[in-house]
């Protein structure tokens, strides 16, 4: 049977154990390929999973944050402009927080104190983020002892630990009562960290945020967007700081592939001048040399997609962890959930797989021009 | 001459009284479908939650608008949108305050004509409850004009296009 597809399949049989004849040049050409597609894909896996994570944390957060400056630092806001902000049209709720940070000596980590806005533990009780405990070495119905402000200890019972599925969240966090809150940083009564606004319509929120800015000029206003505009300005920074070392990386591939693919050796020459004057045709040699490096570049693609999928989402990105790791001790243990953005993988495929597969065509195609023993001689 | 000018506000008390009882309260509002379209625009309606309008007629059919604009429109030339139909056929009809995002009664409402605040469609007639947030908006949003539904004419619809 002489199909077309039968015809396909023959050539790619042929491409196939031709490539197989040069297996050692041919093999560290897929190495080297698949490890660059393997980091690129890991670094776009990476930022659209991080930017999903951050995504979803800001979903919940407020759509207007209101802190008040002095001196052009964050200072504590009395609760009566609660009543002053809530007044401003379109302003659905506005809510007191309470919120800080506090330096262990001992264990030399910084937590997250957090009041809910709901009340979840009673004064003497603490909910702690799995970091803590690890930190710590304590578990539920332990005490833990923080300093106070006036250097006054005070005890704290564990009541609860959250699961280690929100650790990006909840690692570094102690949830205490406003009380605890009060007399562990000597607050003042009637004062809190900021002011959480709800805006009905989001169309409204900048002229809510113009309107608490103009009417309270010692305040800073926060938009949610703009939180999620500075997220994404850092992921694309920390992306775009690993993309210059990859651009090297990337550079010195097309050159070792555009140099193993364009320069065909006196021996290919010799063997497509073979091919022609047993009867192949000129275009059957270019389906040689296209499934030759389709098979390359193909499976240097998939294989390196898939290291890279299993390297974020199995293995939590290891290879990036010394160029992600902050200044907080206690790194968060996460798990990334998966998320594929096929627009990018489309373009690294574009970029990838199609020159590379045109860089073994072309070269093939001048060859093949050439009368067949003409080819031979040479 | 003087009471009768005191009388026109009454007047109109009543008359706007006798029109909203043309139109129902509407409880509860239909929410729109992915698939629901605006039948003047024909853009999908459930996209744009915060400018969702709705016509509901005595047959208990729900139609949805993505905007104020798109809603007259079609109130005003429903021979041509929907032929067979008119405006008595209208039970409710509701749309969305601006600022609470809450369903209120269409008949009742105050629209700011002319502000910098744009919808789906582009220049709007923004949708109020209270006639004090109407005018606050207006102030804040540089609009033009308050007003009510029955001053809402085909004609003031062709200059929003």
């Amino acid at each position: 049977m002489n199909t077309p597809l039968n015809r396909h399949g023959n050539i790619l049989d042929f491409a196939i154990s031709s490539l197989l004849r040069r297996r050692s040049k041919n093999f560290s050409l897929l190495v080297v390929y698949t490890l660059i597609v393997f980091v690129i894909a890991s670094l776009i896996f990476f930022v659209q999973a991080m930017k999903r994570e951050a995504g979803l944390l800001l979903k919940e957060a407020p759509d207007l944050v209101v802190q008040r400056m002095i001196a052009g630092r964050h200072d504590l806001i009395p609760d009566r402009y609660k009543e002053q902000i809530g007044a401003i049209r379109g302003v659905t709720a506005v809510t007191p927080r309470l919120w800080g940070y506090y330096y262990d000596q001992v264990f030399g980590a910084n937590y997250t104190l957090l009041v809910p806005e709901q009340k979840l533990v009673e004064p003497g009780s603490i909910l702690i983020g799995p970091g803590v405990a690890r930190n710590q070495r304590i578990q539920v119905s332990d005490m833990l002892t923080l300093k106070t402000s006036s250097n006054a200890p005070l005890l704290l019972t564990v009541q609860g630990i959250y699961p280690s599925s929100s650790e990006l969240i909840s690692s570094d966090l102690i949830v205490l009562s406003a009380e605890d809150f009060q007399a562990m940083f000597n607050l003042p009564a009637g004062y809190a960290t900021d002011l959480a606004v709800t805006v009905a319509n989001p169309q409204e929120q900048t002229t809510i945020a113009a309107k608490i800015a103009e009417q309270f000029p010692d305040t800073r206003p926060i938009l949610k967007s703009e939180i999620l505009r500075t997220y994404d300005a850092l992921f694309e920074w920390r992306g775009g700081m690993m993309v210059v070392i990859l651009f090297v990386a990337v550079l010195s591939f097309i050159i070792f592939a555009w140099d193993k693919a364009t320069g065909l050796s006196a021996e290919e020459r010799k063997e497509i001048g073979i091919l022609k004057s047993i009867g192949w045709e000129t275009s059957d040699v270019l389906l040689l040399k296209f499934w030759e490096g389709i098979v390359i570049s193909l499976t240097a693609f998939l294989v390196g997609v898939v290291l890279a999928y299993g390297h974020v989402f199995l293995f939590s990105a290891t290879l990036f962890e010394p160029a992600l790791k902050g200044w907080s001790v206690m790194y968060p243990h996460f798990k990334l959930t998966p998320v594929i953005d096929v627009y990018q993988l489309t373009i690294l495929f574009a970029l990838t797989v199609l020159p590379y597969t045109a860089a073994s065509i072309i070269p093939a195609w001048l060859a093949a021009t050439v009368p067949p023993d003409a080819a031979m001689r040479s | 001459m003087k009471r009768l000018r005191r009388l026109i506000p009454a007047v109109f008390f009543c008359l706007s009284l006798s029109l909203s009882t043309a139109f129902a309260a509407p409880v509860p509002v239909p929410s729109p479908s992915a698939k629901d379209k605006c039948p003047v625009c024909g853009m999908f309606v459930a996209k744009y939650p915060d400018w969702t309008t709705t016509m509901t007629f005595k047959d208990g059919s729900t139609l949805f608008f993505d905007g104020v604009k798109d809603f007259f429109t079609f109130f005003h030339n429903m021979n041509k949108y929907a032929p067979g139909r008119n405006q008595t056929s209208v039970a409710s009809a509701t749309l969305k305050d601006y600022y609470s995002l809450k369903h209120i009664d269409a008949r009742k409402a105050l629209f700011v004509l002319g502000s910098n605040v744009y919808g789906p469609m582009g220049k709007e007639l923004v949708p109020f409850e209270k006639a004090s947030d109407a005018r606050a908006f207006l102030r804040d949003h540089r609009g033009k004009k308050v007003l009510r539904f029955e001053e809402i004419t085909p004609a003031l619809l062709k200059s929003l296009e």
